[in-house]
């Protein structure tokens, strides 16, 4: 939990045990409901990668040129992975929103319009939908009767790779978005080249298109291209902006004007 | 017209769509008693195919079609009650408003994959069950916006500092525990039998209860609070 820009004048002084300390922020720190909600995005991402990479192994994807006998053999392999997995996914959802409200919030702490920050909450309030959960509930119908005919078992198979990794849409334009606001902001809440950081998650939405037509090679849906390169760069990206908006949390002075450097920030205490 | 009184006309929108979730939940005819996850696939077509049942399955749920998404003007009265408690910035609104579209889309996802498999009941069993396991599916687990609403929700209300918090702490409480009695619901898919499964104690009994106790109590907090508000706004203390 970090105090800085924190004007402790007039309140309890803050004690060194930690649980104490934390009891101390929910009572005096007026940053508590950022905080919260970046923390709620750390958790968000961290169980979004142990469910999708390390329970049901969506990620790195299995090939999408099997034959329906391996298809049913991938989902009898990983049966219990992916119904535990994606119950926790299912029940993690809602914490999508805080990453999106944490990302609107930086556009209105922004010199721009609050058609920015609209705009990307708009988009992203339902881009968990088909990005994540239709993938997930197609995946988990798939494994949950290993009986059923294979050919329908592939069909949602197909179904569950394909929501995941073809929508595009959403992510091309809320990045779009974003890149826009903090590259025309002046209160400098990001740094520019973050705004051109945008341009490389932005380009992947366009590559990713070719695993619609392709079920083979680099740029099918688990190539080299469409997946490796794709998900290094949203790696990348999303590690960035984390920091980002946890420095921004730091800077945060309430104000309205230009946020105040990394360790230069005044008392704000709204 | 006072701005309280464009809230009160979409606040009494929610007893009328209490009544109607009401109506589908009864006259639907896969939920009294639900339907058992361990239908085999012409069992399931059958329940389709029987002429009685698919009129119900139809009428009920093209009410759900256009009554299901009314929610949604009723959770963003509480997003403008969010935005009045006394917190430094608007993201606890924003993570209320972000999750408000999510739970009644997902209802409606499932509504589709229903009357899919409504559609044509002469299809292939195999078919008319995978639409049936893909509703049954979507319409139980989905239940990760509805408890990160209820938890926002709580959390803006225990943050709300002002001489005179919108809710009382008791809201927040509530909504906590309609949170924990949602839970079990996200991972119906683990059984077909037992109180996971989606016909289950927990996925199917507490999880309904649960949605249906939170739009009572909630109607309640949410038309006291708007009327106390409405009065205070015409006679300024």
């Amino acid at each position: 939990m970090n105090s800085s820009g924190l004007s402790v004048s007039g309140m309890e002084a803050r004690p060194s045990n930690l649980f104490a300390r934390i009891a101390w922020h929910w009572r005096n720190d007026p940053k508590m409901e950022l905080w919260i909600i970046w923390y709620s995005m750390v958790v968000f991402y961290f169980i979004f990668g142990i469910v999708f990479v390390g329970m049901t192994h969506v990620m790195p994807p299995p090939q999408p040129w099997w034959d329906p006998p391996r298809v049913v053999q991938w989902f009898n392999d990983h049966h219990r992975g992916i119904l535990v997995g994606f119950g926790i996914c299912f029940f993690i959802a809602g914490l999508v929103a805080s990453c999106n409200a944490i990302i609107a919030y930086s556009m209105r702490r922004m010199s721009v319009s609050r058609v920015f920050a609209y705009s990307y909450l708009a988009l992203y309030s339902l881009s968990a939908v088909p990005g994540m959960l239709l993938t997930a509930i197609a995946l988990t119908v798939g494994a949950m009767r290993p009986d059923r005919d294979p050919a329908l078992i592939c069909w949602l198979y197909d179904f569950g790779f394909m929501a995941f990794d073809g929508t595009m849409g959403i992510f091309l334009i809320g990045t779009l978005v974003w890149m826009i606001a903090i590259l025309i902001d002046k209160n400098g809440v990001f740094p520019k080249w973050f705004g051109y950081l945008n341009i490389c998650n932005l380009i992947t939405e366009f590559v990713i298109a070719t695993a619609w037509i392709l079920t083979r090679g680099a740029f099918s849906w688990n190539g080299l291209i469409a997946f490796w390169i794709d998900t290094a760069v949203f790696a990348i990206y999303t590690g960035v902006f984390i920091t980002l908006l946890r420095n921004m949390v730091i800077r945060e002075d309430f104000g309205t004007g230009p946020l105040p450097k990394l360790g230069a920030s005044s008392g704000g205490g709204g | 017209m006072r701005r309280g009184d464009g809230e009160l006309i979409l606040f009494w929108m929610l007893p009328g769509l209490i009544v109607l979730w009401m109506a589908v939940f009864w006259f639907f005819p896969g939920f009294v008693p639900p339907m058992s996850p361990t239908w085999s696939a012409e069992r399931v077509a059958a329940f389709y195919r029987d002429p009685h049942n698919l009129a119900g399955i139809r009428y009920s749920l093209i009410v759900f079609n256009w009554f299901g998404i009314a929610i949604i003007p009723c959770l963003a009265l509480i997003v403008t009650q969010i935005r009045r408690m006394a917190h430094h910035t608007p993201v606890l609104g924003y993570c209320f408003l972000g999750c408000l579209a999510g739970g009644p889309t997902l209802f409606f996802i499932a509504d589709l994959f229903w009357l899919l498999a409504a559609f044509r009941p002469e299809r292939n069993a195999e078919l008319i069950q995978l639409f049936n396991d893909l509703a049954w599916v979507t319409f139980t687990s989905q239940v990760g916006f509805l408890i990160a609403q209820c938890v926002f929700l709580a959390l803006s209300i225990y943050l709300d500092r002002g001489p005179r918090p919108v809710f009382r702490s008791w809201v927040a409480h509530f909504n906590l525990l309609i949170a924990a009695a949602l839970a079990p619901a996200a991972f119906v898919a683990l059984a077909l039998t037992g109180p996971l499964a989606w016909d289950g104690a927990l996925s199917f009994w507490l999880r309904n209860a649960a949605i249906g106790v939170w739009l009572l109590v909630m109607t309640f907090v949410l038309g006291s609070t708007i009327h106390r508000q409405r009065r205070e706004e015409a006679s300024p203390a």
